[in-house]
């Protein structure tokens, strides 16, 4: 029993950092980015690939720089594509928006190809080498444990960020109403950038703690970025205090549902989505 | 005068007959040849399509390929097909059944291929294979395992099911009975069984057809539980944890390529082998794959005999030739993709030959397909024989995991490996194989 | 006078377009037929989705689901009623079928706008994906359903194998069908209902006021819409042979969004333009290079900020700027 609520929180790790980035992108620009889950991925391989390379030093090490360099790179990716891509249409209809974010997953996903291939690539050093704890006399790996951590520290890092932070604060303002803050003189260009680089570097974090224990490969985001939809739509669009809460039912859900319904874990997930959206579209704690 | 006459009559006779001879030789060449083409000049297409990108790609799909290649390479050293040069194209599996199907409408239709060998995967064997009545082409599905994909809805069924399309291997009934067969030999005293299978037609038919014969084997037999991860799935820690409570004493399971690697890495890591054994129905690549880190005392299963150290290469020269070529190309030992590889090519090429040598002259796609019908041939494994269902037949190798000096990866332990033959694990053609399961008499 | 010039023309150009249609089967070969009758059932889908796009003002990222409910009713009676296996009873369930689904999810969506209205398609587009794929005992799961050739009022196409009878018969019936739907479209769009839906479109509280049931009208448009995605998937089950629930898959509807901008979703014709042209663009691209989303990414993205007017759009702008030069021309 205890495994499986474990083992929903370590699977809810993973939604919340990467519900957490799309919302923030939603919340703050209105965006649906869809290729949110590319960033995901790009995460993934750059970090199979750092953890590769390093692959004669210590894994902890490796881990650590991976970690970094994969967040380092999908911020960049995040700010190129704030940049070409979202600012142009900001103001255009949503179908331009929604389609043209569907053209970076597109364009990312065959870039990934081109630059690391199409073989699955394995990074599991650093799983194996930290080995099993024993927790109330259960066998548990120290890596879960490791990513539920780090996942907690970067959700209070953000939160941090949202609540004290002149910058934070200014973000949740154009979350709240674009128009008044951008009367308001709140440099909206800039902080639109700060935003999908925050964002996608979650997404890239989550794709990095995913590599030691899964492969990366082709179309590895389009999971991620489905599972982060349904996150946001049950927690709210918007909402930090949504994604915390939406990523732990959901993952809970998925943990309980593959142990005793094995066969409906994803139509229920879907299932849930969609009465909220009918019930209370802005989710459990968005705006309306 | 009567001597004379009869010497004159003999030879006028002879002369009559051996001038009929010639003549009705003649006519009957011109027959011949006036409704059959002469052997074209031009080249052999043959569409190759394994996974070339995607988890299975490393484990398998390349695999696969390379062995077309290294076939098509040596075939044509030696001539290529009655003097035809082989020009063998490969493709990538990837992108699902509707992907596939509109691969092999290309490839048919457009490109004018004369064989595809081809599909690793069940879904795409089932969607695609059909096309080849539809379309009009030879398929020879290589490597998927999928016994409905032949067999009929119900027993006795009309066979063969597409009279252009083939598969050159046994269904996977050999492997989960092969399975079966080997726990009730060597683990009788299982009481709880469980099963990780992917959730399409290869994980739920290789569960159905386990199932079915524990069941007979093994009566008052328990199912603690059934888990469905989709194909492709890449987190399996759920999944784990599951089997890991569940108490069973085996766990079957069908997955395959980049998701049994996965699988077993998560496994490892996160302790399942201290709680249950797995027995893998279509394990052998596995232990190349993962390295030192593969458990020791799972089970395996070969789908066939396909397993670079047997047949025993001193007895059987074709596989220690086969497994020497591979490695001297490719710096791998082969497995059982490629094995399945050879067969595709060398039955494609059997039953061009034999059919040629019926019928005179390139022969076509649906006298290919008679003479592929009912061929035996010798291959690197065994020997392989097409039924009279298109269906492959073959032995089935099964054995557990061991770490042995001089070997990076752990083989299987020559002491308990077991050959099931082809009758105790096959189907008869017609009979579909749960249903034969149910006949047995135990 | 000017105005009856141009209206003949148009309806000659018409005429002689349809004319070339009938006789295309004689000149192109018969793969590309085949890929051109995918991407006219393609059009008829892309002219539903445009209902609720263009005139209703709502985007629906998730039409797939319509889609694939029109091809799965061929693909189910195929494997659980073969009596009822006939193109007569065939067609007609797939529009059923999915009218029907059109109807419960429409009025579940039509309650919100904007961004709500499509995360909400998306959702249940995927529910529908997510249950059609897990439900592998009775959808066959992630493998499909094959579909056969069925018989048309009587005469069974024994022995005929699938190219033959898509040169054949089934050009025929499906280009009757597209000549159907657009027409059906172009009067509808152009009927009270369709400028009660465009005024619902252009400003909700006055439509309201002046006593339009907002939600009815969309509800309305999204069965129409929903109905039209099932016919063509019907029609396209045919052709492809093969079912699979993918079609439901949000990526799929994403096509949809993006051979209407493609063609250009402000103009009548560019949904139907815009099918075709993907149709070939995306098999193209796919057995051109490995890396043909590249290709499709960087179109996608272009047409957005080059081209939002989408081709027809472009060509628009070109004959106008061709005008302008030559005045003196008509």
């Amino acid at each position: 029993m205890v495994l499986y609520i474990l083992n929903g929180l370590y699977f809810g790790a993973f939604l919340f950092l990467t519900s957490l980035g799309l919302t923030i992108i939603l919340g703050v620009m209105g965006i649906l980015n869809l290729a949110h889950g590319s960033l995901f991925a790009l995460g993934a391989f750059m970090a199979a690939w750092t953890i590769g390379l390093l692959a004669t030093g210590p894994p902890s090490t490796a881990l650590i720089l991976a970690i970094i360099c994969s967040m380092a790179l999908t911020a960049a990716v995040g700010f190129l594509l704030e940049r070409s891509l979202i600012k142009p249409i900001i103001r255009r209809p949503l179908e331009y928006q929604l389609l043209i974010t569907f053209g970076a997953l597109l364009l990312m996903e065959d870039v990934i190809k081109l630059v690391w291939g199409g073989e699955a690539r394995y990074a599991s050093a650093p799983f194996d080498s930290m080995g099993r704890a024993n927790l109330l006399g259960l066998e548990y790996p120290w890596y879960f444990v490791f990513v539920m951590a780090l996942t907690a520290l970067a959700g209070a890092a953000v939160w941090v960020v949202m609540a004290r932070t002149r910058a934070g604060i200014m973000l949740r303002a154009i979350a709240m109403d674009r128009d008044m803050a951008e009367a308001m003189g709140i440099p909206i260009k800039r902080l639109s950038s700060l935003a999908f680089m925050l964002g996608a570097s979650m997404a890239g974090l989550a794709g990095a703690l995913m590599v030691p224990t899964s492969p990366a490969l082709l179309g590895i985001g389009m999971e991620p970025l489905i599972m982060a939809f349904i996150v946001v739509v049950i927690g709210g669009m918007g909402s930090l205090k949504g994604a915390v809460v939406g990523s732990l039912l959901v993952g809970q859900a998925r943990s309980f549902g593959v142990g005793f319904l094995p066969e409906l874990e994803m139509p229920i997930l879907f299932l849930i989505a969609v009465l909220i959206l009918i019930g209370r579209p802005q989710g459990m704690f968005g705006k309306g | 005068m009567a001597g004379r006459l009869r010497r004159r009559e003999f030879v006028k006779w002879t002369g009559a007959g051996a001038l009929g001879v010639a003549t009705g030789a003649t006519f009957s060449s011109r027959a011949y040849g006036a409704t059959k083409k002469e052997v074209p000049k031009g080249p052999i297409k043959i569409a190759a399509v394994s996974f070339l990108t995607g988890a299975a790609a490393a484990p398998f799909g390349i695999p696969g390929d390379n062995t077309f290649k290294m076939m098509a390479d040596i075939y044509n050293q030696q001539g290529g097909i009655l003097g035809r040069k082989i020009e063998l194209k490969s493709y990538d599996e990837a992108g699902g059944a509707d992907a596939q199907v509109k691969l092999a409408r290309k490839l048919i239709m457009e490109d004018k291929v004369d064989v595809i060998l081809g599909y690793i995967s069940s879904g795409d064997c089932k969607a695609v294979l059909p096309l080849s009545d539809e379309l009009g082409a030879l398929i020879v599905a290589y490597d998927c395992g999928s016994h409905e994909l032949l067999e009929g809805e119900k027993s006795p069924f009309k066979y063969p099911k597409y009279t252009l399309g083939f598969r050159s291997k046994a269904h996977l009934g050999i492997d989960n009975i092969g399975l079966a067969l080997m726990i009730k030999k060597y683990l009788p005293n299982v009481k709880k069984i469980a099963g990780i299978n992917p959730d399409y037609a290869w994980g739920r038919e290789s569960w159905r057809v386990f199932e079915v014969a524990m069941k007979k084997l093994f009566p008052g037999i328990e199912v603690a539980v059934t888990l469905w991860p989709a194909l492709g799935a890449t987190d399996y820690t759920a999944h784990i944890t599951t089997l890991m409570n569940s108490g069973a004493d085996i766990v079957h399971s069908s997955l395959w390529g980049g998701d049994a690697v996965t699988f077993t890495k998560q496994a490892i890591g996160m302790g399942l082998f201290q709680k249950t054994r797995m027995a893998y129905s279509r394990g052998e690549p596995y232990p190349q794959e993962l390295g030192a880190d593969f458990p020791e005392d799972q089970l395996i299963c070969c789908a066939g005999t396909h397993y670079f150290l047997y047949p025993p290469h001193d007895k059987w020269p074709l596989n220690k030739w086969f497994v020497e070529e591979y490695h001297k190309r490719y710096n791998k030992y082969p497995t059982y993709p490629c094995y399945h590889a050879y067969q595709a090519f060398a039955v494609y090429k059997a039953a061009v030959e034999k059919a040629a040598s019926l019928v005179g002259g390139w022969p076509t796609p649906e006298e290919i397909a008679a003479a592929m019908k009912g061929l035996a041939i010798e291959t690197p494994s065994g020997y392989l024989h097409i039924d009279q269902d298109h269906n492959g037949r073959e032995d089935v190798l099964v054995g557990f995991t061991k770490k042995v000096e001089g070997y990076p990866f752990p083989i299987l332990d020559p002491k308990r490996m077991e050959v099931f033959p082809a009758h105790m694990v096959n189907a008869p053609a017609g009979v579909r194989t749960e249903d034969w399961i149910q006949s047995w008499k135990v | 006078m000017a105005g009856l010039a141009t209206k003949r023309k148009k309806t000659g150009a018409l005429v002689l377009l349809i004319i070339g249609f009938v006789l295309l089967p004689q000149v192109i070969p018969s793969y590309q037929l085949v890929l051109l009758e995918s991407g006219l059932c393609f059009a008829i889908l892309g002219l539903g989705f445009n209902l609720l796009l263009r005139y209703t003002g709502l985007l629906s990222f998730g039409h797939g689901a319509y889609f694939a409910a029109g091809a799965y009713a061929v693909g189910m009676i195929g494997r659980y009623a073969p009596e009822l296996y006939r193109m007569e009873v065939l067609i007609p369930a797939a529009i059923v079928f999915s009218a029907i689904l059109a109807a419960i999810f429409g009025f579940v969506c039509v309650r919100h706008t904007r961004i709500f209205f499509s995360i909400l398609t998306l959702a249940l587009s995927m529910l529908v994906f997510a249950t059609l794929v897990k439900l592998y005992y009775v959808t066959g799961g992630s493998d499909g359903i094959r579909v056969g050739i069925p018989p048309v009022l009587g005469h069974a196409f024994k022995g005929m194998r699938r190219p033959q009878f898509l040169e054949g018969f089934y050009y025929y019936f499906l280009l009757g069908w597209v000549i159907v739907s657009v027409a059906f479209m172009y009067l509808l769009v152009r009927s009270p209902f369709g400028k009660a839906i465009q005024a619902v479109r252009d400003n909700e509280i006055r439509a309201e006021m002046i006593g339009i049931r907002v939600k009815r009208f969309r509800w309305w448009a999204f069965l129409v819409s929903g109905a039209y995605a099932g016919l063509a998937g019907g029609l396209w089950s045919f052709v492809n042979g093969h079912v699979t629930p993918e079609l439901a898959h949000w990526v799929f509807s994403g096509e949809v969004v993006y051979m209407t901008l493609l063609g250009g979703f402000k103009s009548f014709a560019g949904p139907i333009v815009g099918a075709i042209v993907f149709t070939f663009l995306k098999l193209y691209a796919v057995s051109g290079t490995e890396y043909w989303m590249l290709i499709i990414g960087i179109t996608l993205i272009g047409i957005v900020l080059l081209l939002p007017g989408g081709l027809v759009g472009g060509l628009v702008i070109l004959l106008e700027r061709a005008k302008a030069r030559a005045p003196w021309r008509s």
